[in-house]
């Protein structure tokens, strides 16, 4: 089976257009970024989160009135399957008194509907505060080490691109996070741990797609003016369209599968994936490149690539 | 040919090895399931004994589940440092408490180092630490690097109690480990009482023996404090109430199993409203026989104003009231705490405890705890209670009374009790604490994870799941797309997922939901690798290759850019594993194995599987789709 075979898409010629979608996409994310902010789950936030199954179906809003009523103020979602919910609070304590206090009120207003805790977390401010300023020094941490590895293996304006695309790619992602997080109820959108796990793997991957186009752009380029450059870069780009999608395409299919099997605790992290695998692919055949190409023509240097 | 026998041999190492370390894993689940196959209990206790060393090797050497699928208890706990150096320092002023107070205050919001924090916070003042720490001699310098030195014993010492509490306590295969300065991790597998294991931990245990005064000295002291309103006035240092008052455990919860319910958030009880208004003497009362006491409702109230900086500077030199542990009753069911006043230098403390027993009392037959003291205590407890015949002596536990038992002669044997126990269990874990000895510092849990095992093995089924379709729709796309050459691509995938199971296996790491997640991602990056191989193939077929050197040049250009990516994946892999924290290590961790893994399959097997089916004529041009 071929899909993608001898395209002659005029990729470089169309950048202007990719270059306006990218900075509308940046810009309606950084937009939301301010306005709406993001949706932080208690890992970045401080809180309990508690996991509740009841032994029949229960409404979400009847679970919301008894809470409120036992003065937990919090968000009650569905988590997963239907018998179960998400209650998140801003309770700092004793998880044992919140445990009793929603069992007993649970209990008392619905008799004859058991429910039991399945899951606790709790997370002091202190520690929430740790989470994430580690989870900015291992972001920062990535872009930096790539920026370096790209620059030894090619140069360093391809290195500068490549990290520019991964840029945009996690604020894409950052920015859809912010405009659907808490819109969609199987699926709060929540950036925690998981979220940053996925941003990291995003990062890690978004650099592999776009580390296949510059290797053909490298293995091409070798020898030939700055006036065929254009031209180059369109065949290099059409010829390693096709591996360029596929690998995106198994990785596809694996986060799917999670995002279907592997429960409400992935899902936010296969969503995440999702997108992020999207904007990258598309990022380093409409982002990458052209700005590799841009430079370039507006470069007096000539390219030095290093490696093979 | 010679070059791929040594690859083949390669290989079959690799995967002899992943299945011989899988083996036990199998075993253990194999064993698991017969044992709970028989129908009667005997049968299957039989079974038990007869294979014990089968079974518990399999087990020992098997894949581990991380907490998430087997449910249970994970915890991060700080050692209160800052409380550490506060019990260090001497000649505390007006200075040394605004300067801890905002030392305090510096370190919820910071990650540094707390004696750090310390140093800058004397030296931004101008005061040298030496006036408070250690030597007047010493320069700055020489107490951080003491402090510093003792803030590193006391988180050693930390663990090391805590071990010993679970050890004594029972939890099977525990994990405790320090994080950074003053962190403690704890993962504790299979715990059903939350609540015991909690207060287990975060016990202080700290016993002492201390002087009651007499009953003028303690009304005299009421009536200086009588007057001080409930409500704290804010800018007073309440030195033993954190800033970070989240989730700490106050001292006096250890004793608190009296069902007094703490107002969780701003819930409209009627005491705690109208306590902002009152002074202490509207919740303290007289007994007819001299006795003071506060209403429960009042407890907790009366004891954070209790321990106020401002509130003990009224009392007379030396001395502390102090809630009892647990209420009396009036007749009418009404229950109230007494109060007592003490001195504040302890006679004795539970340093010289050395052995220690839960039992029930020989009068009223009511848990309590037997003590008995080391060569040194017993002496010093002869000398104190020869000295008081007549007098009450507190037994005071984590700052509260337990009990005040009037001495009636010189105890020569180095024995006492504490009584006032609620529940035998409850006297258990005193005993364990106790014989463990007591935490350096209070400690407070930052965060917390429970799973319940029903949640544990609906992650279980879902991680399955996603695997096996993982895996067949993986597999089955590459088959579809590259024909045969994506049989080799699958085998090689086959592989790789042993090889990541059986290094988790191997070096005792868990496999948690997210790592599961991690493998399944791992399947689709893996075929990655040949997938820019076949396309470089059909690329080289496509220009009039022969297939032997197409393959071969497939894979010798394709390496550059597979190396790339590798290396890309595996370093935010490896940064996620070193920043990350809890669960997203197990996802890292399982990513960088596959990553690394797959290097070795999509490289070198899928290489040698070629090169075999080039050889049998199994494959032509167009195998490759």
């Amino acid at each position: 089976m071929r899909l993608f075979q001898k395209t002659k898409f005029n990729f470089i010629g169309h950048r202007k257009i990719a270059y306006t979608i990218s900075v509308v996409l940046l810009l309606s994310g950084m937009v939301s970024l301010f306005v709406r902010g993001l949706n932080y789950g208690i890992d970045f936030k401080g809180g309990s989160e508690v996991v509740i199954r009841f032994d029949k179906p229960v409404d979400v809003a009847d679970v919301r009135a008894i809470m409120m009523q036992a003065g937990v103020n919090g968000s009650v979602k569905q988590y997963g399957l239907d018998r179960s919910m998400l209650l998140r609070t801003d309770f700092h304590g004793e998880t044992t008194t919140l445990k009793s206090l929603i069992l007993n009120s649970l209990s008392a207003r619905l008799p004859s509907n058991p429910a039991a805790i399945l899951s606790i977390r709790a997370v002091g401010p202190s520690i929430a505060s740790d989470m994430k300023i580690s989870a900015i020094k291992a972001l920062v941490a990535a872009l930096v080490g790539i920026l370096i590895y790209v620059s030894f293996r090619f140069e360093f304006k391809f290195a500068a691109a490549g990290v520019a695309a991964i840029f945009h790619d996690v604020l894409t992602v950052l920015g859809l996070f912010s405009l659907l997080g808490g819109l969609i109820d199987f699926m709060p959108l929540e950036v925690d741990q998981s979220i940053i796990a996925a941003f990291l793997t995003i990062a890690g991957y978004s650099i592999t797609d776009t580390v296949v186009v510059y290797d053909r752009i490298r293995e091409r380029l070798r020898g030939q003016k700055p006036s065929d450059y254009e031209r180059i870069f369109n065949e290099s780009m059409n010829q390693t369209l096709s591996r360029t999608i596929i690998t995106s395409g198994t990785l596809m299919i694996s986060v799917i599968v999670l995002f279907i099997f592997a429960g409400p605790a992935i899902r936010s992290l296969a969503f995440a994936m999702f997108a992020g695998i999207l904007v990258g692919t598309y990022s380093s055949i409409f982002v990458a490149a052209p700005i590799v190409f841009d430079w370039q023509s507006r470069s007096k240097n000539p390219i030095k690539l290093r490696g093979a | 040919m010679k070059n791929n026998s040594f690859k083949l041999i390669l290989i079959a190492v690799v995967a002899l090895a992943s299945v011989w370390s899988l083996w036990p894993t199998w075993r253990d689940y194999a064993l698991t399931k017969q044992l709970k196959s028989f129908h009667s209990s005997e049968d299957s206790l039989k079974f038990a004994i007869d294979h014990r060393a089968e079974i518990e090797q399999a087990h020992a050497k098997s894949l581990k589940l991380g907490l998430d699928l087997r449910g249970g208890m994970h915890l991060v706990m700080e050692v209160d440092i800052l409380d550490l150096i506060d019990q260090k320092a001497w000649n505390k002023d007006a200075n040394y408490y605004r300067i801890m107070a905002n030392v305090r205050n510096a370190a919820s919001n910071s990650s540094s180092n707390i004696v750090d924090l310390l140093a800058s916070g004397f030296a931004k003042e101008k005061i040298k630490l030496s006036r408070y720490f250690y030597d007047m001699r010493d320069s700055d310098q020489d107490i951080v690097s003491k402090l510093k030195k003792e803030e590193q014993d006391a988180l050693m010492r930390a663990r090391e109690i805590i071990r010993n509490r679970i050890d004594q306590y029972g939890v099977a295969e525990p994990v405790i480990q320090t994080q950074g300065s003053q962190r403690l991790i704890i993962e504790l597998s299979g715990v059903t009482d939350e609540a015991r294991v909690r207060k287990l931990l975060m016990g202080t245990a700290k016993l002492e023996f201390r002087l009651v005064k007499e009953p003028q000295m303690l009304l005299r002291a009421v009536e200086e404090v009588a007057s001080v309103p409930l409500q704290a006035t804010p800018q007073l240092p309440a030195t033993d109430v954190p800033a970070d008052s989240a989730m700490t455990a106050a001292p006096a919860t250890v004793a608190a199993t009296a069902p007094v319910a703490a107002p969780i958030t701003p819930s409209p009880a009627p005491e705690t409203s109208s306590v902002a208004t009152k002074k202490l003497s509207d919740v303290i009362g007289m007994l007819p026989n001299g006795q003071v006491f506060t209403p429960a409702y009042a407890r907790d109230a009366v004891t954070v104003v209790l321990k106020r900086q401002d509130v003990a500077a009224l009392l007379p030199q030396d001395t502390q009231l102090l809630l009892a542990a647990k209420p009396e009753q009036t007749a009418s069911g009404e229950k109230y705490y007494l109060i007592y006043l003490v001195q504040k230098t302890p006679e004795l403390t539970g340093g010289v405890i050395t052995e220690a027993k839960a039992t029930f009392s020989a009068q009223d037959a009511q848990p309590e705890v037997l003590m008995s003291m080391n060569d040194e205590g017993t002496s010093k407890w002869a000398r104190i209670t020869g000295a008081n015949i007549g007098k009450q002596i507190a037994i005071v536990l984590d700052g509260a009374i337990y009990s005040a038992p009037v001495v009636q002669s010189r105890i020569p044997s180095g024995n006492s009790v504490i009584n006032g126990i609620g529940s035998l269990d409850e006297a258990k874990d005193l005993e364990i604490i106790l014989k463990a000895g007591a935490l350096p510092a209070p400690v407070k849990i930052l965060e917390e994870r429970t799973v319940g095992p029903s949640l544990g093995s609906d992650y279980i089924r879902a991680g399955m799941l996603s695997m096996m379709w993982g895996f067949a729709a993986v597999a089955i796309f590459m088959i579809v797309y590259y024909n045969k050459a994506g049989i080799a691509a699958d085998l090689a995938l086959v592989l790789n997922i042993l090889v990541v199971i059986a290094v988790l296996a191997n070096f005792g790491a868990s496999l948690t939901l997210p790592g599961i997640a991690g493998i399944v991602l791992t399947m689709g990056m893996a075929v990655d690798a040949n997938v820019l191989i076949y396309e470089r193939i059909r690329e080289e077929i496509a220009e009039g290759k022969t297939l032997s050197m197409a393959v071969d040049v497939g894979y010798k250009r394709a390496f550059s850019s597979i190396l790339d990516s590798h290396v890309t994946t595996l370093a935010a892999a490896f940064l996620l594993n070193v920043y990350g924290v809890g669960p997203v290590q197990g996802f890292a961790v399982t990513l960088m194995i596959g990553t690394a893994a797959s290097l070795f399959t999509a490289i070198i097997v899928s290489r040698v599987l070629f090169d075999l089916l080039l050889g049998s004529h199994f494959m032509d041009e167009k195998s490759f789709g």
